[in-house]
């Protein structure tokens, strides 16, 4: 009865778009669990990273203490915690360019999927937004869509919340979401762009 | 000799059991426990799956109403937010400085929430009243 009432929606398509991201997002990680998470490589990178990030934090509590009032051990104790940063730095880089290296399938992948998705949904309205998206927005959300209801939602803008939500929520799930020390690890953590 | 063997494959199997992400009753008492200690990474997972079931209630509850309309996302917003301060500052009572301040808690998981709100709410909008 459910699945008559699903497929008797005007909007049934939304969950075709749904449904395909989420094998895509399956599809990718696994992709990326070969080419990057299983390597040694990746291993060590992220060991180093987590390890540097808990010292600096250990460094910068301890740092804070009045205790530390020499200023000769404090001077000493300011070049260890650059030294540590520097190394956290240069070892988020490599981590960056190593999975950069090895994203491009996993690209390839999304590259494809997108324009399959597009060519069966082209011009037609998948869902239906309950308001109306500032125009910002609207370029997104109405995207080759045909008249002034800015409320219809293209299937780009659903794809666009689908991989984010999705893939984001996967990749904590397993466990491969970038270290918090790593660099660009902090605001608004999207879907790991370097294994995408 | 045994006694340092036993303790080492104890703390082994904890370490194991924490990578595995089993969860066990010691595990879902520390989420209501003011005394428990926590370290950063912990602290930010759970936050996280917070705001990502808060997002999934919400965006459900909205579309099956419906509510229509910008503000209720700003309330969602706010809710969200609330519920989250309140769990760190009242419930486990953390020092929000040793881990990076408000911002750094409340930012947890933030646009993965919005992402997932937005979805669910759309879906089931769509599906339901269409």
């Amino acid at each position: 009865m459910a699945s008559a009432l699903l497929s008797g929606s005007k909007y049934s398509d939304g969950l075709t778009v749904v449904g395909i991201s989420l094998c895509t997002a399956v599809v990718c990680e696994a992709i990326s669990w070969i080419l990057i998470y299983r390597t040694a490589s990746y291993k060590s990178l992220k060991s180093t990273i987590d390890k540097a990030s808990k010292k600096l934090e250990t460094m910068k509590t301890t740092d804070a203490s009045p205790a530390s009032s020499n200023l000769l051990k404090k001077s000493s104790k300011i070049k260890k915690m650059d030294r540590v940063e520097s190394s956290l730095k240069e070892s988020s880089r490599d981590l960056s360019i190593f999975k950069f290296k090895s994203g491009g399938v996993v690209a390839l992948v999304l590259f494809m999927v997108f324009g399959l998705l597009n060519s069966l949904f082209e011009g037609k309205a998948v869902a239906k937004i309950p308001f109306v998206p500032i125009r910002l927005v609207q370029k997104m959300s109405h995207r080759g869509l045909t008249g002034d209801d800015m409320t219809d939602c293209s299937m780009a803008f659903l794809y666009l919340l689908c991989s984010i939500s999705i893939r984001t929520n996967l990749q904590k799930f397993l466990g491969f979401s970038p270290p918090r020390g790593a660099a660009g690890a902090g605001l608004f953590p999207m879907p790991d762009p370097k294994s995408s | 000799m045994r006694e340092r063997k036993s303790a080492k494959l104890n703390i082994q199997q904890q370490q194991q059991q924490h990578q595995n992400g089993h969860l066990s009753p010691f595990k879902l008492a520390k989420l209501l426990d003011p005394d428990a200690s926590w370290d950063k990474d912990q602290l930010g997972d759970v936050l996280h799956w917070i705001r990502q079931g808060l997002a999934l209630l919400c965006g459900l509850l909205w579309g099956a109403i419906p509510l229509v309309g910008g503000v209720w996302f700003l309330l969602f917003l706010v809710l969200s937010s609330g519920i989250i301060y309140a769990y760190y500052a009242l419930v486990l009572k953390v020092d929000e400085e040793e881990f990076g301040g408000h911002w750094a808690l409340l930012q947890e998981g933030v646009f993965a929430s919005i992402s997932l709100f937005l979805l669910a709410w759309i879906l089931v909008y769509s599906l339901a009243h269409f």
